[in-house]
């Protein structure tokens, strides 16, 4: 057997399963009378079992079939769910992540016994004397004994209607008989026109296979079945032709190599542009769209849902209220937007303190709230959406809202704004929170407050490209958006020349390119503005922020309306030059470097360029 | 002793049908519902040993009807009716507690097929 690679197989998909295991606690902790959340724990916990089983980790499976156990009192009703039962799920589930992260790893430890004996004790209905046998005759598992898993083929009599609800009925029936697992194809696609009546799956039982059989057939126009396996070809053809897992340095390699193919391909382009050679000028354009064409498939094979970072919050708001004696309702929304691999692995840790920040200084305590006329449960809402070229999360909560005035205080003493400041902008107010150790709390409460949230929020989007913005209404609460691109390594962007030297403006932050009209020019709490088609916009001359050499300023001046959310920024430069896929490199930013230089890239002819942060200009 | 039904489905000339087929088995109709809200009712009072249930009734569907019986009573001896292209619906149907299911237009051998399977 091929260890490693199986070990990274249980591992990914072990995660998948703990990941919902959370999600569904979290359900069912909030609706402890719902009865569909524990069969859905109870096949993650006992797919994982198989697996650690497999791979012979057996301080995995030996925790999962605890696990199980309790959950198949927990679903039979014999003990109820109630008290301190979701405790003592999550923390098994929490301490089968642990297992599971150390078996995979190679070092595998037994599970702690005190939370052994207390899911046994569970599972015994607390201890106490043992409980009444299930009155149902049904075959099921004792305490200790592992039944044996056998695989299954059903074949649906071609002549019925509907087979694949006949099929649905079968594993219906199947099931009282023991625990169904690996169905194939799965059950959602038996509706489907292409369901020809076959259907394969496992099940765990301790009957015999008589008895199995003839539960089957109960449900009716059963043609045949069998108990062995299904060919792996003939069970999991149709599933492999659609999903294959890849190691993501793979798609990493194959993105740099399709970065550099962008960049000889933009040279390309340039110099057949200039040899004026038709057959050159043909064969480059056609290499220009079968490298762009490479490029979408590659960008397209990394992009995952936002969801797979989404999925541990639940998990975490919930142990938060705990730890902090509140109560918080949250909600999730846009987990189906797509983000690069790359960034959606970069993207937690600020969500992370945003959130950590929002349970602690933004949502109040259950008697605050009551007392300020508001539900005692607050809300804390993280949702993606897709704008332009780049996704927003945002993070808001209907908490207290950021005391301005507390700030504006604290920033003076602090030196961090001057005394003639009275008012503190969205603008203001965020470029205060984001300087490292500054913190609103007024205890160090342990969960945020220690300066970290925002600063680090802050350094990890502009690193990504992205940007931090904050809205907050005092009493009504404070929304965090997050914005970055969609993909990291290739960015389309607009070129435009300021003495000689040539800058590129990612396009997912250009609005729009209007002429510089000097006639057109206000002022604006003393600062320069133009108008565009009656919007005033605030001016920044490219010239006086680099040092150029200096040339005549030409005579029609081109601007780039940047935009970055709600706010804009008309950036005056000398020329445009044209629009080219830029390959971000790797940039280790120098001591003294401006602020509004994000990065640096290898132009079409060779030449380095700088690459504009529209973030800092706006 | 006779087992007993309850017929539910909206139309009247199905609800006839189903009973005429069912009674000449020698099964006992003991009440007719027409919406699936008066199913769950009557199926609380008249405790009936096997339920027809049409898909697509008014007033709560036959699908939210069996999810309520079910919530009560998980052993609920109920068939579903349905039309052809409903095969989505029946895996609902099915997923939620029904126990087998009859495709229309009904022929009564396989009515009574189903049937016995149900209650067998």
């Amino acid at each position: 057997m091929d260890v490693p690679k199986y070990a990274a197989l249980f591992l990914a998909e072990s995660r998948e399963h703990l990941g919902s295991c959370n999600l569904l606690l979290l359900e069912w902790e909030r609706e402890p009378g719902a009865t569909s959340q524990v069969g859905g724990l109870f096949r993650s916990i006992h797919t994982i079992k198989g697996m650690a089983a497999t791979m012979g980790y057996t301080g995995v499976a030996e925790l999962a079939h605890r696990m199980e156990n309790l959950l198949d009192a927990l679903r039979q009703g014999r003990v109820a769910a109630e008290g301190g039962i979701f405790e003592l799920l999550f923390r098994g589930v929490d301490a089968l992540a642990r297992q599971v992260e150390a078996a995979a790893a190679g070092r595998e430890s037994s599970p702690d016994g005190e939370l052994k004996s207390a899911i046994d004790a569970a599972a015994a209905g607390h201890g106490g004397p043992a409980p009444a046998p299930a009155k149902s005759t049904r075959t099921r598992r004792r305490a200790g004994d592992l039944p044996r898993i056998r695989p299954v083929q059903v074949t649906i009599r071609s002549d019925t209607p509907m087979r694949g609800a006949r099929a649905a009925l079968v594993l219906r029936r199947a099931e009282r008989m023991g625990v169904i697992s690996r169905v194939r194809p799965p059950a959602t696609h038996f509706e489907l026109d292409e369901f020809d009546g076959r259907v394969s799956f496992r099940i765990e039982t301790r009957a015999a296979d008589d008895e199995v059989a003839a539960a089957i057939r109960s449900a009716g126009d059963v043609a045949l079945v069998r108990f062995e396996e299904t060919s792996p070809e003939e069970a999991d053809a149709a599933a492999r032709a659609r999903q294959v897992r890849v190691d993501l340095r793979r798609l990493d390699a194959l993105m740099k190599q399709v970065g550099e193919l962008v960049v000889a391909k933009n040279r390309l382009s340039a110099l057949a542009a200039s040899a004026s050679d038709n057959t050159l000028v043909e064969l480059s354009d056609r290499i220009s769209r079968l490298v762009s064409g490479m490029q979408g498939e590659v960008i397209g094979a990394r992009m995952s849902p936002v969801g797979e970072v989404f999925d541990r919050f639940p998990r975490l708001v919930r142990d938060l209220a705990r730890d902090l004696g509140k109560r918080i309702r949250f909600h999730m929304e846009g987990e189906e937007i797509e983000l690069d691999r790359s960034i959606l692995d970069e993207i937690g840790e600020p969500l992370l303190h945003l959130i950590r920040n929002a349970a602690d200084h933004g949502i109040e305590s259950p008697e605050q709230r009551a007392a300020a006329g508001k539900p005692t449960e607050g809300r804390i809402l993280l949702a993606a959406s897709r704008e332009r070229n780049s996704v927003a999360l945002r993070v808001s909560d209907d908490g207290r809202g950021i005391d301005r005035e507390a700030i504006l205080v604290k920033a003076r003493r602090e030196g961090l704004a001057d005394g003639t400041a009275d008012i503190l902008t969205d603008d203001l107010l965020l470029r205060v929170l984001a300087r490292p150790g500054f913190s609103t709390a007024e205890a160090v409460s342990g969960v945020s407050g220690r300066g970290v949230g925002v600063d680090v929020a802050m350094t990890r989007v502009r690193a990504l490209g992205g940007t931090l913005e904050v809205h907050s209404e005092v009493g009504l609460g404070t929304s965090f958006v997050i914005r970055v691109p969609l993909t990291l390594a290739i960015v389309r962007a607009l070129l435009a020349d300021v003495g000689g030297e040539r800058y590129a403006v990612p396009l997912a932050y250009v609005a729009e390119t209007v002429e510089f009209n000097p006639r057109a020019v206000t002022a604006v709490r003393n600062r320069e503005a133009l108008v565009v088609r009656d919007q005033v916009i605030p001016t920044v001359h490219l010239r006086d922020l680099v040092v150029s050499r200096a040339r005549p300023l030409p005579s029609k001046r081109p601007t780039v309306i940047l935009e970055v959310g709600e706010r804009r920024t008309a950036l005056v430069v000398d020329a445009l030059v044209g629009q080219q896929d830029i390959v971000v490199e790797p940039f280790e930013a120098p001591l003294g470097l401006p602020p509004f230089v994000g990065g640096a890239t290898i132009l079409a002819d060779g030449a380095p360029a700088l690459i504009l942060d529209a973030a800092a200009l706006v | 002793m006779s087992h007993t039904v309850l017929v539910c489905d909206d139309a009247i000339f199905m609800r006839t049908m189903i009973s005429d087929i069912l009674a000449q088995a020698g099964f006992e109709i003991v009440g007719e519902a027409e919406s699936g809200v008066q199913a769950v009712e009557k199926y609380r009072q008249l405790k009936p040993d096997l339920v027809t249930m049409d898909i697509v009734m008014p007033d709560m569907g036959g699908i939210e009807a069996v999810r309520e019986i079910c919530k009560t009573d998980p052993d609920a001896k109920i068939l579903m009716c349905s039309a052809m292209g409903q095969q989505a619906l029946v895996v609902e149907a099915i997923q939620a507690g029904a126990k087998d299911f009859v495709v229309k237009p009904f022929q009564p051998s396989r009515v009574l097929e189903a049937v016995q399977r149900v209650l067998g």
